[in-house]
């Protein structure tokens, strides 16, 4: 278990703007308005090594610093920053956790149990993620330990150590500070009034003394719960690890010696990496429905690209059109990916595919089918590839659902025995007509600024509205349809409506024409 | 010109390849569109039905309205199926058209283009005829220019064929439909009419209809002989009074 720990958190460009500016390092900080007027939030090195400290106000630190440059923090900016970087550091654990107990103490966990022999050991993980967050230009400590706790306390409060041996995080906890264990600063008071300093001097306690001094009014928040976080600290007590998304089940994964700058360098490995996910996804009868490209940065962020399929597949040369189709050039490779991931985020069993009673030739053209649809929807969008599929209702425009295309059905619409028109308007479009007598059919009406003159018309087909759909959305109620189907004198056919029944309907409202479709 | 061949026993509909529908007036276009389609149809008579494409640009279908499947004139309104695709601009619609047709999955695809060159129609045939697959492009305005289409038709909407029990209703579908290129043999020019049992688009100057149409037609000029004008109707509110 790893907890790596931001000494600051701000922002990285406008660190770098700070820093570019000149070749000594500025004094920089984040500021924000609390109840004692504008604090630092966060402060950088060069800020660090004069003095200045979280939370000290600003007046002081000018005091103190005088070319001190502040900005005001945006904690949805930093939030967002802290998410970034949790998704690149999936690169060296697929668990990773946020850590946002409060400003200044964000941090990330990492799982990374049966993991770091895959880079060298503990110690040569840890300068390997150190150094990769100072070339992105991140001041970070890593720590490892057995437990969540005793990682945090090691990582903020840990000096040279960055390594509990395994077992050994209570000796390795004993000297550090009790604010190490997480707890309300009421509660670090507290202890310090009874001589309590150290973790250490915690140990020989009694619990039951210790539960009952510190169980306080809010001991249902996460307050002064010593016990419980001393516990969690030296592994007594469970601490569940929330990961920002859920580790994939099917992933291939390819680390790179030089980091790669081109398009062209991830289509040389994307064979590859199709084809072990191909395997894994194949040796479990399962296909992916979803596949998720990320390439993670040297500078500490992610960039990826995602597909979904309509039927799922384990075939890698399919997985891997689907990604080209989708735009290898999305991928924004900034100054290099060193790692790249294929995952199949979303996967089901696949069916097997038979080929019997209905000869070869259906299954192929299923399968040809579905790759069909994968293909026009991963270049052209999700949305883009519809069908209709009948629905409950008269309405014409409620009558047709739009659902993405798939390769396993289709919609079975009734044979309407009633006119229909072949292309709909959705809105109806206003006309202005003329009808000679108030319930007839028009006689002329204007459409797109031409008159049209009505020679044949059929109708009125009568709709109700639908007055269990009253939406607040709209106060006036629904109000009665007649169609008409309408022919005008140079043959073409439309498909009017008169919206409302004169005098009897909403008596402050006349009617109104619309044209909802035409027919050939 | 000796008279063109009967439609559409000279054309047989599941002839795989590229067509080109134009409408001749903008307004004519839903006409286009339903000629367009059943010349893509899929194959009833094989018992497997691949489904039918549709790809327009997002404006078209604002502009010109989306398809409604229960108006749509297939043989089969169920049969089959029907994707829709949506496009940005000519360039995807293009490519859509190209990869339905090579890939065998689907029977018929229409594209609603405005303006493909040579090259794309060249490469639309060879996709159509690689996927076993018919395709129509469907233009609004007249085509003009190279094309590598085997047919190019010219849409007019007609006024409809009279309907026999109700003479100021618009009975079946009627459109002019002009060949105006064809590899194959001489252009020409056909009337024809919507057959809904049949679900075609049949000859309006023969088939079994004819009768029906001669009936309907002589019901409407015997009531016009009996000086009522079936299309008036404020003669028709007398003749309810008398």
């Amino acid at each position: 278990m790893t907890v790596w720990t931001r000494s600051t958190l701000y922002q990285k460009d406008l660190v770098r703007s700070a820093e570019a500016s000149d070749q000594k390092p500025i004094p920089f900080a984040l500021v924000e308005r609390n109840g004692r007027g504008l604090c630092l939030r966060a402060v950088n090195g060069a800020a660090q090594k004069l003095g200045l400290w979280r939370g000290q106000s600003q007046a002081d630190a000018r005091a103190m610093a005088p070319d001190l440059v502040t900005v005001p923090a945006d904690p949805a900016a930093e939030a967002l920053a802290l998410q970034r970087l949790a998704l690149w550091a999936e690169r060296f654990s697929p668990c990773v956790a946020l850590m946002a107990d409060g400003p200044g103490v964000e941090g990330l966990a990492l799982d990374m149990t049966g993991g770091t022999h895959l880079f060298g050991g503990e110690p040569a993980f840890i300068a390997a993620f150190e150094a990769r967050l100072a070339k992105a230009g991140i001041l970070a400590r890593v720590a490892m330990a057995d437990s969540l706790g005793a990682a945090w306390a090691l990582a903020r409060f840990g000096g040279l150590t960055q390594i509990a041996p395994e077992g050994g995080a209570r000796e390795a906890l004993a000297d550090l500070p009790v604010e190490a264990l997480r707890l309300d600063p009421e509660a670090v008071i507290l202890l310090k009034r009874f001589g309590l300093q150290r973790i250490g001097d915690l140990y020989p306690l009694p619990r039951a003394g210790l539960a009952r001094r510190f169980r306080g009014p809010r001991a249902g928040a996460m307050g002064l719960k010593v016990v419980e976080r001393l516990d969690q600290a030296l592994g007594f007590r469970a601490e569940p690890v929330v990961p920002v998304r859920p580790p994939p089940a099917y992933r291939s994964f390819q680390v790179f010696a030089e980091p790669i700058t081109e398009t062209a360098g991830v289509a040389l490995y994307l064979p590859d990496l199709a084809k072990a996910l191909a395997e894994q996804l194949q040796r479990d009868g399962q296909g992916a429905r979803r596949l998720t490209l990320t390439g993670y940065r040297v500078d500490g962020a992610t960039t990826s690209i995602e597909a979904g399929l309509s039927a799922a597949s384990a075939q890698p040369s399919h997985l891997l059109r689907l990604l080209k189709e989708k735009g290898l050039e999305a991928l924004d490779l900034g100054f290099g990916i060193d790692a790249l991931m294929l995952s199949a985020p979303v996967a089901e069993p696949t069916l097997a595919q038979q080929e019997g009673l209905d000869g070869e030739r259906a299954a192929t053209e299923a399968a040809a089918l579905a790759g069909l649809i994968d293909r026009l929807q991963a270049k052209l969008g999700e949305d883009a590839v519809q069908t209709p599929r009948p629905r409950g209702s008269w309405l014409p425009e409620r009558s047709e659902g739009w659902d993405a295309a798939s390769s396993l059905g289709f919609g079975a619409f009734d044979p309407v025995l009633r006119p229909r028109p072949i292309l709909l308007f959705h809105p109806p479009e206003r006309v202005e007509a003329i009808a000679e007598l108030p319930d007839s059919a028009p006689a002329r009406f204007t459409w797109r600024r031409v008159a049209r003159r009505v020679v044949r018309a059929e109708g009125p087909e009568r709709i109700a509205p639908e007055w269990w759909r009253l939406s607040p959305a709209s106060p006036r109620p629904p109000r009665t349809r007649d169609y008409y189907r309408i022919e005008d004198e140079t043959g073409r056919r439309y498909w009017l409506f008169r919206e409302g029944l004169y005098g009897r309907e909403d008596q402050d409202r006349t009617p109104e024409w619309w044209l909802h479709g035409v027919f050939a | 010109m000796s008279d063109p061949p009967p439609f559409p026993e000279g054309f047989p509909v599941p002839e795989r390849g590229l067509e080109e529908v134009a409408a001749a007036e903008p307004q004519d276009l839903a006409a286009a569109l339903a000629f367009a389609l059943l010349r893509v149809s899929p194959e009833p008579e094989k018992g497997l039905q691949r489904p039918s494409l549709f790809v327009a640009a997002k404006a078209w279908l604002r502009e010109r309205g989306r398809p409604f499947a229960q108006g749509w004139p297939m043989p089969s309104p169920s049969g089959g199926g029907l994707i829709v695709v949506a496009v940005a601009d000519e360039r995807q619609a293009i490519w859509a058209l190209e990869e339905a047709l090579k890939s065998g999955a689907v029977g018929g695809a229409v594209a609603a283009l405005s303006a493909p060159d040579f090259v794309a129609t060249r490469r639309l045939a060879f996709a159509a005829k690689a996927g076993g697959a018919a395709a129509a492009i469907l233009r609004t305005t007249g085509a003009e220019g190279l094309s590598a289409a085997w047919r190019r038709w010219r849409i007019g909407s007609l006024a409809s064929a009279p309907q026999a029990f109700d003479v100021r209703a618009p009975g079946p579908a009627r459109l002019r439909a002009e060949l105006t290129r064809r590899r194959d043999g001489l252009p020409g020019v056909w009337e024809l009419e919507w057959d809904d049992d049949r679900r075609i688009w049949r000859d309006a100057k023969s088939g079994p209809a004819a009768a029906e149409q001669a009936r309907g037609l002589r019901l409407a000029a015997g009531l016009a002989g009996d000086g009522l004008d079936p299309f008036d109707p404020v003669s028709e509110g007398s003749r309810q009074v008398g």
